[in-house]
């Protein structure tokens, strides 16, 4: 199984995979609200980090969605919103423990991370390494292993 | 090979179906419902009532989920329990179980209000509900709606947005108190308004006439009357447990159960609105009639009676709707009577009302009557209320993201 | 549907050149994406990269040449326009003497190819000039590192262990350096940023200094003073292969901590910390001048004496040092002096330096010269201007001259994608094929690899070269164009190396043509050859070119910018120009829209503390006056200390807030006669 993993001491915050999300999933801007993927640059900490889902094993947006928009993509293991079936409710969002769910204000609909079929364009644009996308194990704490700082790895 | 049976088809039944066979795929399980074999979402009501969504999108699992499932879904009513044989009664049948979970759901309430049970009068609570507001939402002008709480005023949303003149009736003088505090309340009234609502609070409603022409004119107390084609009713939810009278389970306003969504019978479980677990602030019974809720009991319910221990960390009640073109949500303990104190976001982070309150330094919940955005927030103060294990995120980045977005987030 | 075919190619958005998949259907690019087989980076590019997609579909882009009349442009066909410039060329050099025509190569569309097709065709026309924005850009570091080392080394961030960036956000200039040096700090390494504000490299390093505008050499030689002091140099490195290092440390002694901290603003601690950290990185130390430093009065002199530190300590030459890089043999496409010219280089008398090490003129000269029609006193008709994709409105120094001059030429002729600001100056406008509807040539230093960025779609376009060998062939020049296309030029100048155009065609993810191998001085020292190839053969702390010319041999900054040393009343303010920004190169890219939308203005970035003084919120409108002119811009406020205090970082390339109507021309780099876009006074008023 392949997933999207951060490495948050690469992060330079140049937000290239905020833009090319954005514009991969509108075609018309680079406005970060279009984008599933946000980084967070707390200057006055030097802290930056991107946030995108993490497609968890124990799903609380997809379990908690009341208009089941939300499933998983067999092919990619992607949790995916159905816009169709999205009512906007927002339960979603309230749900997500990251921050990772977003609210398409034009269309009225909750958007996340759909791993791109496959081809995340946030990764392709990633010109630090922090964001991979690679196979990782099935377990649930696989991103923790991948994002823990070097010295704690296993 | 095991038996299980599960009343009710929503939220916590289908939440505990699909925990329970997580870890168990070969016992039987049955899900008996009395409204019909397709599981079907009440909270889309509002959205398929204003054009949202297409009717169809009401149902929310696919024709084969059962099957897929290994379970079987019968369209029966649940007439009676007998804890001490293990049976449950049906209108049609008698079927034996080693464990069963009672999500029976809720049914929507009146006020006793003289003409309120009369045809026109409706609730938007079910299925049923649905079909007869659709034709009326189309050929109606005017509709009365009684109570101002989420379900009400989600439903003159609707009505606002399909082009209806709204009239909302509030007896107490303030909407929403389960959902917002004071002041958000008092933004979300004056949004109200603003879309052409006829928002009344302090208002008695003393009858519901029915006109000659089969309309209704509503008699209020100490005002003048207001007109109606239809009405439609918003005051409140009970537990559906009147077939457990003698059952052996014992149940107050709904089924008390402990930490494993057991009920005082072993091997019997109770889940959803149905049901009064224990919540994230220890109390130890208590029932929120929300979806999330219900989700969150379903799964502990239905790992528990696979064989899971899993011990369940309490019920947090949170609601999120956007009407009125802002964006409404509430967590945990918002009212500053509840709380020790709260933190107010200020104009410019362009939020609009959010509060976040604390207990002892620590987030204990919010509200928001603003921008969707906000809305991100609460997710991090559910896990952080919640106490859930971070599994995606090393706890010093998320306690980093939390502690500059919300204040105080870090404990 | 149509197949979609994905092909290799190399990314001509910036000038870094990152291997890309092309995806073109129905002949048209309808995706980019990083090219994970190309070693440069890896499978990943930036925001730019990938909109090239976008930019190069734009309706805007110029599809017919254009001719400007009484009543504005009108459409012509490429011949007719092709014959009437080469005519009014022909009539111009007769007239007024070959130097009256000129080209200027821009990089619109591509960059090393085109550069060496542009020189070659001003020689071919025997005009002595070829101009870029090189003199404003770049130069002056070529220079700088030529005279150090008599080559451009590169920087080997994967495995360096001490990597310093002076002036440079690496993220915007050169985006895979960004996980070059993540690799390297997987492997031990540490960075210091050395800037006047914080930017993205500045995420990720050890160490972030700010220092006051102009000040970078200041520290440069606070640090090395120190290095001297506590040993922290590699004496019998220094010993061995550089030349004039005992008069450096002579001039680096008045660089004291207290003197450094009244110039620069850092304190002594923190240049002890740095001097720790360069001696803890042993050889393995990469220190990178970037145009933050070079954009300066002393920019040669800055770039100069912060690639020192990597000199001092050996670090030349060394894996995680400064690679002297080999490629393959190729034959270059410029004229040598056998092919006659008339008239003098512009810049050349004055700025020889520049001659010396890049023949190349002058372009801010060049403005006075059309101006005035003398160079130096002396008469120099310049009349008629080539200009391929380059955009000198937005990104010359002291635009109201620019246009000023510009519009007064005879014959003014711009061959580009869009029409730009400079374009709609023009007397002709041609169209140009995008890089991709061209084969060119790249090389890259680091990996030491060739690529053939392959023509992946037809565009009914002319390319740069079939415009200047048309041209050339009209104007009598034809015999020094004479490949048919630029395949052929191709096969032309990778004959020597023994590959062949298909060789390279097999590999269009690079083809590494020399290994990297490290140590060449040491070896060739052993063979008793140069082991450098300046004059002397040394590292030439103490340059013998500059001494040659009149200058001081070793990196001097005996005159810093006055508002720096005290405040000017009249311009209290010291302005930057030229900061980079991840998701625009220099003027270009303001007309793709998704871009614009997330990035729509430009802004005056500046400390909090002088926004409260004068009273400025975020996004209030301010207007910028400099002795050269005034814009009206709004303010961007920099939190938690970011930026030096007085200082004001405006990025160039926005058309209603055009940085260069600030910048002066006139005040100059002695060696390179770079423009001081760094450091100059401004006052702020708010609106």
């Amino acid at each position: 199984m392949k997933a999207i993993t951060i490495d948050q001491k690469k992060c330079v915050g140049c937000r290239n995979c905020e833009m090319a999300c954005a514009y991969e999933k509108s075609q018309e801007t680079c406005e970060v609200m279009f984008s599933n993927i946000r980084v967070s640059d707390y200057v006055g900490r030097g802290f930056v980090v991107p946030m995108t889902c993490f497609h968890c094993t124990e799903a609380w947006c997809m379990k908690m969605c009341p208009a089941h928009a939300i499933t998983r993509d067999p092919e990619t293991n992607a949790v995916i919103i159905n816009p169709n079936r999205c009512a906007g409710c927002k339960m979603c969002i309230l749900s997500c423990p990251y921050g990772n769910i977003h609210f398409d204000h034009v269309h009225m609909v909750s958007h996340k991370c759909d791993l791109c079929g496959g081809k995340p364009r946030c990764v392709t644009h990633c010109i630090s390494g922090a964001l991979r996308y690679e196979e990782v194990g099935s377990d649930g704490l696989r991103y923790r292993k991948d994002v823990l700082p070097e010295e704690t790895r296993g | 090979m095991g038996r299980v049976i599960i009343i009710g088809n929503s939220a916590a039944g289908l939440s505990a179906l699909e925990s329970f066979r997580q870890y168990n795929s070969t016992d039987e399980v049955l899900v008996i419902s009395k409204e019909g074999t397709a599981p079907y979402s009440r909270v889309l009501l509002p959205y398929i009532l204003r054009g949202k969504l297409p009717y169809d999108c009401l149902n929310i699992r696919e024709e084969d989920y059962f099957t897929g499932l290994n379970a079987k879904c019968v369209c029966e009513e649940v007439l009676h329990v007998n804890a001490a044989e293990h049976t449950v009664v049906t209108d049609r049948n008698t079927y034996p179980f080693d464990k069963l979970l009672i999500a029976s759901g809720s049914h929507a309430v009146s006020p006793p209000v003289k003409g309120l049970d009369q045809e026109g009068v409706l609730h938007m609570w079910t299925r049923q509900d649905l079909d007869r507001l659709l034709p009326l939402f189309a050929s109606s002008h005017k509709v009365v709606v009684i109570g101002s709480g989420f379900i009400a005023l989600q439903a003159a949303w609707a009505a606002v947005s399909r082009g209806l003149q709204v009239t909302v009736i509030e007896l107490m003088d303030r909407i929403m108190p389960t959902v917002l505090d004071e002041k958000g309340a008092e933004i979300l009234t004056q949004k109200i308004r603003e879309a052409g609502v006829n928002l009344m609070t302090n208002t008695v409603t003393e009858e519901a006439e029915k006109t000659a022409d089969g309309r209704f004119l509503l008699h209020l107390k100490d005002r003048e009357p207001v007109e109606a084609d239809f009405i439609i009713v918003g005051t409140g939810v009970r537990s559906n447990i009147e077939f457990l009278k003698d059952s052996g389970v014992v149940t107050e306003r709904g089924i008390p159960v402990d930490a494993h969504l057991m009920t005082n019978v072993p091997d019997i479980y109770a889940a959803g609105d149905a049901a009064m677990g224990p919540t994230v602030f220890h109390d130890a019974h208590m029932t929120h009639a929300l979806w999330p809720t219900a989700c969150e009991e379903g799964r502990v319910a239905g790992e528990n009676m696979a064989g899971k221990d899993t011990v369940y960390e309490g019920s947090l009640n949170m609601n999120v709707t956007e009407m009125f073109h802002v964006t409404v949500a509430s967590m945990g303990k918002f009212r500053d009577s509840e709380t020790e104190k709260s933190y107010l976001f200020p104009e410019e982070s362009g939020y609009g009302y959010l509060k976040i309150c604390y207990e002892k330094n620590r987030p204990v919940g919010g509200c928001l009557v603003g921008s969707w955005e906000a809305a991100e927030m609460f997710g991090r103060l559910r896990k952080v209320i919640k106490d859930i294990d971070t599994d995606a995120v090393p706890k010093e980045i998320f306690e980093t993201v939390l502690s500059e977005t919300i204040p105080g987030g870090v404990c | 549907m149509q197949e979609r075919k994905t092909y290799h190619s190399i990314c001509r958005m910036c000038g870094s050149g990152c291997g890309v998949d092309v995806e073109v259907e129905n002949n048209r690019i309808v995706k980019v994406s990083g090219n994970e087989e190309n070693d440069i980076n890896r499978g990943r590019i930036c925001i730019k990269g990938s909109s090239a997609a976008t930019w190069l579909n734009l309706p805007e882009r110029l599809r017919k040449p254009l001719k400007k009349t009484a009543n504005g442009f009108v459409e012509i066909p490429l011949e007719q326009a092709m014959d009437e410039i080469a005519a009014k060329m022909k009539e111009l050099q007769d007239t007024y003497g070959k130097q009256a025509v000129a080209g200027w190569k821009g990089e619109g569309t591509g960059f090393n190819q085109n550069e060496q097709l542009m020189r070659r065709f001003n020689r071919a026309i025997g005009s002595p000039n070829y101009f870029s924005n090189n003199t404003q850009c770049n130069n002056s570091r070529y220079e700088a590192f030529y005279l150090n080392y008599g080559c451009w080394p590169q920087a080997d961030f994967r495995h360096t262990k001490l990597a310093i960036f002076w002036g440079t956000n690496s993220p915007a200039a050169h985006s895979f350096w960004t996980q070059d040096l993540n690799e390297g700090r997987d492997r031990g390494a540490r960075s210091i940023v050395i800037d006047t504000k914080y930017n993205e490299q500045a995420h990720i390093a050890d160490l972030f200094v700010i220092v006051r505008p102009g000040s970078d050499a200041v520290l440069a030689y606070g640090i090395i003073h120190r290095m001297i002091e506590r040993g922290v140099v590699n004496q019998e490195y220094v010993d061995t292969f550089t030349l004039g290092y005992d008069k450096l440390k002579v001039y680096a002694e008045r660089f004291t901590g207290e003197y450094v901290e009244k110039i620069t603003g850092v304190k002594p601690e923190v240049i002890e910390t740095i001097v720790d950290m360069i001696q803890a990185a042993g050889r393995q130390v990469c220190s990178w001048p970037g145009t933050g430093v070079e954009h300066q009065a002393n920019g040669v002199s800055n770039s100069r004496v912060c690639s020192l530190v990597d000199a001092l300590v050996g670090a030349i030459d060394v894996s995680g040092g400064m690679l002297i890089n080999e490629n393959m043999k190729t034959n270059s496409l410029v004229l040598g002096d056998d092919v006659p010219v008339e008239g003098e280089p512009i810049g050349k008398s004055v700025y020889p330096v520049v001659d010396y090490f890049k023949k190349e003129s002058h372009t801010l000269m060049l403005m006075d010269t059309i101006l005035t029609g003398k160079y130096e006193g002396r008469d120099y008709p310049f009349k008629g201007l080539i200009m391929t994709a380059a955009d000198p409105v937005m990104t010359e120094a002291n635009t109201a001259k620019t246009i000023q001059a510009l519009s007064s030429l005879e014959l003014f002729v711009v061959k580009d994608l869009f029409l730009t600001k400079t374009a709609e100056l023009a007397d002709y406008v041609i169209p140009a094929a995008c890089n991709y509807a061209r084969d060119e040539l790249y090389f890259n230093g680091m990996e030491q690899s060739v690529y053939l960025a392959e023509k992946v779609v037809e565009e009914p376009l002319q390319t740069e070269y079939e415009f200047l060998k048309g041209l050339a062939d009209r104007l009598g020049a034809g015999q020094y164009f004479p490949w048919k296309n630029e395949r052929e030029v191709i096969e032309y100048m990778i004959e020597p190396s023994g590959f062949t155009y298909e060789d390279l065609q097999k590999y269009p993810s690079g083809l590494r043509t020399v290994l990297v191998h490290y140590h060449k001085p040491e070896e060739r020292l052993a063979k008793g050859e140069k082991p450098f190839p300046t004059p002397t053969g040394k590292i030439e702390i103490c340059s013998t070119v500059l001494e040659q010319f009149g200058y001081p041999g070793i990196p001097t900054i005996d005159h810093l910018p006055d508002c720096i040393l005290q405040k000017d009343e009249e311009y209290p303010y010291i302005c930057m120009t030229g900061a980079r920004k991840i998701p625009y190169f220099h003027g270009r890219y303001r007309n793709i829209p998704q871009i614009l939308k997330a990035h729509p203005h430009a802004e005056a970035e500046m400390h909090e503390a002088d926004a409260e003084d004068l009273g400025l919120k975020e996004g209030d409108m301010i207007r910028v006056t400099s002795r050269v002119g005034s814009i009206e811009i709004p303010v961007h406020i920099m939190k938690h200390d970011t930026i030096a205090r007085s200082a004001v970082q405006i990025t160039h390339g926005w058309e209603n807030a055009n940085a260069n109507y600030l910048t002066d021309d006139s005040d100059r780099d002695p060696i390179s006669g770079f423009p001081n876009l760094k450091t100059f006074g401004i006052r702020i008023e708010k609106l």
